[in-house]
């Protein structure tokens, strides 16, 4: 199955790889969320949604339903 | 009659600052070409 | 020497102290206004520099970048575009945050790309030490070509250095520093060739952006270089990419962090401050704090206020000379004024708190936290704030929803906060209460009367809620949901920055709101002090005759003459026609005066039943209470505020929509008539039904 930042356990880093362009707001991509950025899951709200990202540095976090179409590849496990 | 001129005078003000607020369209409409998300945000 | 004018534009992203560079620099002097017919606020203000040099410093929306996806940023773009622009600035200010430098950096590329004299200032040096970063400035000073200002806002370090280079602006390069047309040179190269006096980066910009652009016209040049959406925004995307590249490569020289250095603070408070279950009793506390403290603390200066006004009305009556302008000034505007001033102290203890809770970066973890919650409801975690700041009024909650992303949510928002219980209900709640609430205690503790006081409360949050609920079912509304979020790091908030932001808000609300409020406070004077025919008239003659076998004394007699004023004044005649409608709601027609004219604001309840029940003092609560007590209905004999028509009428204030006020800023937030309308009717059509059930059941 293929990773998104959706399938991260909280602590995980992963470097993103792809996204579809278009369901993804300008706004994260002008806040470095780009392919090749280093992404860690740094909390999930108590309902499980929305997620708070570290991604190349800029804290956000942003709704799961954005989150699912993230490709990443996990580099770090938290375990 | 001079305080009823200035009474009258004032709620005449009133109203029409009133009908200005309400029923006037603000002047300049932004004109935003084919956008989508025109005057949500 | 002649004193020199020049404009000066403070852009950056959100968070990065902008703010707070433009106070250090301007002070208190400044103004607040809206771009023309838009609902983006537009900060100036003016700043002395040295060699006589006057700046008129225009601190310009907090954005990300140069692509327009809201109003804020397409503001930035437009007035960058246009150099025929009044404010069209001699020298841009990128203000930057040294934690954030990367992504602070993106947006300004872009402006140097528009060749524009650029300084760039990096902020919050003072807490480089700490977390460890070290700069290289001549050397990001030579690859970013541009002199930069290193500045503490928060400790006021490097603000004159910023002036000095503002003042020689003229010496700053004002070439790009990168070349974003290789993402498609053929592209670029066309354009170059069709628009040779253009710059490349402008016809970009009115290329992807929604923006005006005078001399240019838009769809021409989308028609000669057709490409479409998604391919302008692949190529966008690959704008941003080779920005970050070069930023990358320039701060993987010019920046150097200590990693052993970071302690990193953020992610223990995220820890508890997010927490499933403290995060929330966290908040709730939070919430409790502040509700006391708008009940409790405002109710000295708000009583200070009140009998001010009350004096200065008697002393107005008694010192001037006697006439219908004295009245008016008297019973009409003072009072109107007076009804504005007294919520100026809630509304400041409102913001104070929002502000603190704002610049310290907590209520962006709220959003985190109440995001899921709220969305069930058609809301967003950034309603939040409005909800909780409608408790004061509705009408700066209504303008704190614009950072609300998504249409629909935040049209959403808009409609439901008018049913939170704003403070303009409380005087209402409190009279009605006393009279038909027994004060008694129930299991012990809790008195009768305050728990029905906190149903009233809940009952406005839950209404709110439920249409919510409601309106994100039955609105047909497609909107893009995108919900970015950014976290900033905790500070302590900045006494100057929360000082300017309350009085701000707080000038925006009696400005705004004071001037309808007072408006229709004096129509309404004149509608109740005229009236057509001779029962109005000779008011006097008649109240003489019915009491021609009694003694009153002067007071007394004066007291009926205005009642009977009243009851055939144009008012108590609108009164008095809608009196079949309100019947079945257990109302007479002097509570049909006071519904009416609650469409001024809803706490001139109190004081039109005074004057309907001729209670010469309006400042002694006990009287109007024993007046209202003792009112018979004429016909049933029975008592008028009975518990049933007391019931109805509480129900009636916590849903009716009769704030003139708020509608008119709806109106202006939707920029359409269709939604304050709407929540007229649909406020009004639940408060008279609940109202009707609530009396019918109970009578």
């Amino acid at each position: 199955m293929q990773n998104t930042v959706h399938t991260l356990k909280k602590g995980d880093k992963a470097i993103i790889k792809d996204f579809d362009i278009d369901l993804i707001p300008l706004k994260l991509l002008e806040m470095g969320c780009l392919p090749g950025s280093l992404v860690e899951l740094l909390q999930i709200a108590p309902f499980g949604d929305p997620l708070y990202l570290d991604i190349n540095g800029s804290h956000v976090a942003i709704r799961v339903e954005t989150a699912r179409e993230i490709e990443v590849e996990l580099i770090q496990n938290n375990l | 009659m001079f305080q009823e001129i200035i009474a009258f005078a004032i709620l005449g003000f009133a109203v029409a600052f009133l009908i200005r607020k309400f029923f006037w369209k603000s002047k300049k409409k932004k004109d935003c070409g084919n956008g989508t998300d025109c005057g949500c945000s | 020497m002649s004193v020199q004018n020049i404009n000066v534009a403070l852009i950056g992203n959100p968070n990065t102290g902008k703010t707070s560079v433009f106070n250090q620099l301007t002070g208190l002097n400044q103004q607040v206004g809206n771009y023309p017919g838009i609902t983006v606020e537009k900060k100036m203000g003016f700043c002395k520099l040295p060699n006589n040099v006057k700046a008129n410093i225009l601190d310009l929306p907090g954005t990300y970048s140069l692509n327009a996806s809201s109003m804020d940023e397409s503001v930035v773009i437009e007035l960058l575009l246009n150099k025929n622009d009044k404010l069209y600035p001699d020298v841009a200010v990128v203000v930057t945050d040294v934690e954030n430098l990367k992504r602070n950096l993106l947006i300004y590329t872009q402006i140097k790309d528009l060749e524009i004299p650029t300084i760039l200032v990096i902020n919050m040096s003072d807490q480089m030490e700490r977390k460890g970063i070290s700069l290289d400035i001549p050397y990001l000073e030579e690859k970013l070509k541009t002199k930069i200002a290193l500045v503490s806002s928060r400790k006021g370090l490097g603000i004159n250095a910023l002036k000095e280079l503002i003042v020689s602006y003229k010496t700053l390069p004002n070439e790009p520093c990168l070349n974003a047309s290789v993402i498609d040179p053929e592209y670029f190269e066309k354009l170059k060739h069709a628009f040779p006096n253009q710059l490349i980066y402008k016809l970009w910009l009115v290329i992807t952006q929604d923006v005006n652009f005078s001399n240019l016209d838009r769809n021409e040049i989308r028609n000669t270089f057709t490409k479409s959406n998604s391919e302008l925004k692949r190529l966008q995307q690959k704008e941003t990419i080779k920005r970050y590249q070069f930023i990358n490569d320039v701060l993987k020289e010019g920046l150097k962090v200590d990693a052993s250095m970071a302690k990193d603070v953020r992610a223990k408070l995220d820890r508890v401050l997010t927490h499933k279950i403290w995060g929330y009793a966290i908040f709730f506390a939070i919430l409790f704090l502040i509700f006391q403290s708008i009940f409790s603390w405002s109710a000295i200066p708000m009583d200070f206020i009140d009998s001010t006004f009350a004096s200065l009305s008697s002393w107005a009556a008694e010192e001037l000379p006697s006439g219908i302008l004295t009245d008016l000034l008297s019973q009409g505007i003072i009072p109107g004024i007076g009804g504005v001033i007294i919520f100026i102290p809630q509304i400041a203890f409102l913001f104070l708190f929002i502000s603190i809770l704002e610049e310290s970066g907590y209520m962006s973890r709220v959003v985190f936290l109440m995001d899921k919650i709220m969305r069930r409801f058609g809301l967003s975690g950034k309603s939040v704030v409005p909800l909780i700041s409608g408790t004061a009024c509705a009408i700066p909650a209504i303008m704190a929803t614009r950072n609300i992303e998504n249409w629909k949510e935040r049209l959403i928002t808009i409609l439901v906060t008018p049913f939170t219980t704003c403070s303009a209900r409380l005087p209402v709640y409190a009279i009605i209460i006393s009279l038909v609430v027994p004060s008694q205690r129930v299991f012990g503790i809790l008195n009768l009367q305050g728990l029905t006081l906190m149903f009233l409360y809940v009952l406005g949050f839950a209404t709110a809620i439920l249409s919510a609920y409601i309106l994100n079912k039955v609105l047909k509304l497609q909107s893009k949901t995108y919900f970015v979020v950014e976290m900033p790091s905790y500070k302590l908030p900045l006494f100057k920055n929360v000082g300017i932001n309350v009085v701000e808000k707080t000038k925006a609300f009696v400005v705004g709101a004071g001037k309808i409020i007072l408006a229709i406070s004096i129509i309404l004077w004149f509608l109740a002090s005229y009236g057509p025919g001779k029962e109005f008239n000779e008011a006097e003659t008649i109240v003489k005759e019915r009491f021609a076998n009694t003694t009153l004394d002067e007071a007394q007699f004066e007291n009926e003459v205005a009642s009977q004023k009243l009851e055939n004044s144009y008012i108590g005649l609108m009164g008095r026609a809608i009196e079949p409608a309100i019947e079945p709601l257990g109302y007479d027609w002097k509570i049909g005066i006071a519904l009416i004219s609650s469409f001024a604001a809803r706490e001139v309840f109190v004081g039109t039943l005074a004057t309907i029940y001729s209670v010469g003092d309006t400042e002694n609560e006990t009287t109007i209470k024993s007046k209202m007590q003792a009112e018979i209905h004429p016909e049933t004999g029975e008592k008028v505020f009975n518990f049933a028509t007391g019931i109805s009428l509480l129900l009636f204030y916590a849903f009716a929509m009769q704030c003139a006020s708020t509608l008119a800023i709806t109106k202006k937030e939707t920029n359409s008539w269709k939604w304050p309308a709407m929540q007229l009717v649909f406020m009004s059509g639940l408060a008279y039904f609940s109202a009707l059930i609530a009396y019918q059941l109970l009578n």
